[in-house]
């Protein structure tokens, strides 16, 4: 198994596309940073129900709130970049026609696909990481810059709340890269994998909203569904109000019918699961043959 | 040297749906011998190749190698075997050399010698560090060669390995062909180019829309050593004379020669009872046969491939 970890990671740290990717995802916190800093003085408001003053604002984007900042980008926009990135390495294979390949040099088809996948999710974290590393990095100076360098927030309880905001991150990206790892294998394209991943990134909110507001009997269906587990776990993450969130808040989802921490959990590793055991099911029975 | 069974087929057969690719494929191939499977395209070479390496599930039937069942227990085998199917597949962003890398990684145990070894061996040196999406179908062709070989299998699999190569590459490869068998390599080989199959090939094997219709020595299938050529001034009295010789099996009339079903070993005897019988023949010689002729006799083939 190291081996295939070990080529696995190789192949993707040779491809542009995995640094493509993971700039992207530093030069999107960099512009939301900076664009926040500059407007910082003259919006008070994003949307009708969050209100803030220009201080607030300011406040918000120094070190205390970065880390939580960082992995509220990296949770909307930076799993959008791993559903294409799980794909791409997927897809890519057959295109290539790789795959016959590796399954000629690899220790058994259900290791080579985990393989793949464990380096796609360790290269996500590793993406996350230099994404809230950059983020605190850019805060620093603003924080600097506004005479705001008081570290007493730096307490263990934070830090273990910043750690936690990390994983908690990384878990609400899982179901979705898995979800566009295993289109890619079924579909054996990357096109399907992305189609399937970043689709239902985006369209499952609106289809939920609708269910919602639909009542009885679809109004509970989205608790078993993605997205609404998602935000309940995301909503744990401390963000402060003034800054932007991409998904609910915890005051949104008060009155709500949503799951427990404990239920929505639970329903996205089932959906994990699911989706993996998916992908490693087609690809064992499967032929590999020239058309892949 | 000795030779084992190392490849076995057993009633191997592959249906896609109505349409059957392979049917009742039994293929022997032992130790140190240039086995060649032939066959027109859309025959089932390459399904029945997938098949032995457990890339492609059998409908029916098996295949063993090394004694292993492909289809449940390939890891352990794939390790002994060098393959490139139909045409070579690499990752196009990686350098030659990072390629070769990316499969001795996979496989383990490959120093880093061994790479630029094989690189010199198929002659990329000068090459190895540019992406491989900047080469050439014959340097393309080399690469796949040197993967082949990077883990110095018992069993090399070459699916048409010349295609794209240049004269001099085509050389190259036929004189690699038999050197692996000298070197203890087993070769399977599939190749549409009749005359260098024939050249170094120890056996046989021609398929035609997924049945075999042909295995054997390339001598027992071009009949050598079994028919004799000769021409007379006179044929029709030489036919007749063959026609009462009870060891004379059959006479056919080929392009003004005619064709004896008798050992070549006999040659000298035939010339003299013909001779007593006052038919004097102004030709006499083994009949030669290329195996083009038997393919596309057995295949139907306007040309193989």
């Amino acid at each position: 198994m190291t081996r295939l970890l070990h080529v696995e990671f190789f192949k993707l740290r040779k491809r542009m596309m995995t640094w493509v990717v993971g700039i992207l995802l530093i030069a999107l916190v960099i512009l939301l940073y900076t664009v926040l800093w500059s407007i910082s003085g003259r919006v008070s408001h994003f949307g009708e129900h969050n209100q803030f003053s220009a201080e607030d604002l300011r406040r918000a984007l120094f070190l205390q709130g970065s880390v939580p900042f960082a992995l509220e980008i990296a949770g909307s926009f930076g799993t959008i970049l791993a559903i294409i990135l799980a794909a791409g390495a997927v897809g890519s294979e057959y295109a290539w026609g790789t795959v016959r390949l590796m399954a000629t040099a690899s220790s058994g088809r259900v290791r080579l696909l985990l393989a793949k996948l464990a380096v796609i999710f360790a290269l996500t974290a590793f993406g996350v990481l230099l994404a809230v590393l950059v983020a605190v990095a850019y805060s620093a100076i603003i924080t600097y810059a506004n005479g705001g360098s008081d570290y007493s927030f730096v307490t263990a309880s934070f830090v273990r709340g910043e750690f936690a905001a990390f994983g908690r991150t990384l878990f609400v990206m899982a179901p979705y890269i898995s979800l566009g790892f295993a289109a890619a294998v079924i579909g054996r394209s990357t096109l399907a994998g992305a189609a399937a991943g970043i689709g239902t990134a985006f369209i499952e909110p609106l289809v939920t909203g609708l269910m919602r507001a639909g009542g009885s009997p679809w109004k509970d269906i989205p608790n078993y569904l993605l997205n609404a587990n998602v935000d309940v776990i995301s909503a744990q993450n401390a963000l402060p109000a003034a800054l932007p969130r991409f998904g609910a808040s915890r005051a949104d989802l008060i009155g709500q019918n949503v799951n427990s921490l404990e239920g929505a959990t639970l329903v996205l590793i089932l959906y994990i699961v699911g989706f993996v055991a998916l992908a490693l099911f087609a690809y064992r029975r499967r032929d590999i043959t020239a058309g892949a | 040297m000795e030779q084992r069974e190392i490849l076995r087929t057993e009633g191997l057969w592959k249906r896609y749906g109505s349409l059957t690719a392979v049917a009742d494929m039994n293929l022997r191939v032992h130790s140190n011998e240039v086995f060649s499977f032939l066959g027109p395209n859309g025959s089932g070479k390459s399904t029945t190749v997938g098949m032995m390496l457990g890339l492609v599930r059998p409908t029916k039937g098996r295949a063993l190698i090394f004694g292993d069942d492909m289809a449940t227990r390939p890891w352990p085998v794939l390790k002994r075997i060098g393959a490139v199917i139909e045409s070579p597949a690499f990752y196009p962003y990686l350098s030659g050399y990072d390629n070769l890398r990316a499969v001795a990684i996979a496989l383990g145990d490959i120093p880093d010698a061994r790479i630029d070894q094989m690189i010199e061996l198929v002659g990329l040196r000068e090459r190895a560090r540019d992406p491989y999406k900047n080469y050439s179908l014959g340097m393309k062709q080399r690469l796949g060669i040197a993967s082949t070989l990077l883990r110095n299998p018992d069993l090399v699999i070459l699916d048409e390995p010349t295609n794209g190569l240049d004269p001099a590459g085509t050389r190259e490869v036929r004189e690699l062909v038999p050197r692996l068998a000298r070197e203890g390599h087993s070769v399977f080989l599939c190749s549409h180019l009749l005359h260098e199959v024939q050249a170094v090939s120890d056996r046989v094997a021609i398929v035609k829309q997924g049945r075999l219709v042909a295995e054997g020595t390339v001598d027992e299938l071009l009949g050598r050593g079994q028919y004799l050529r000769l021409r007379a001034d006179d044929n029709e009295a030489l036919a007749r004379a063959l026609g009462g010789i009870d060891w004379v099996r059959g006479v056919d009339r080929l392009d003004g020669y005619l064709r004896a079903s008798a050992p070549v070993a006999r040659a000298a005897e035939l010339n003299r009872v013909l001779a007593m019988q006052g038919v004097y023949v102004a030709e006499l010689s083994p009949w030669e046969t290329e195996l083009e002729s038997v393919f596309l006799d057995l295949t139907g083939e306007e040309s193989p491939a």
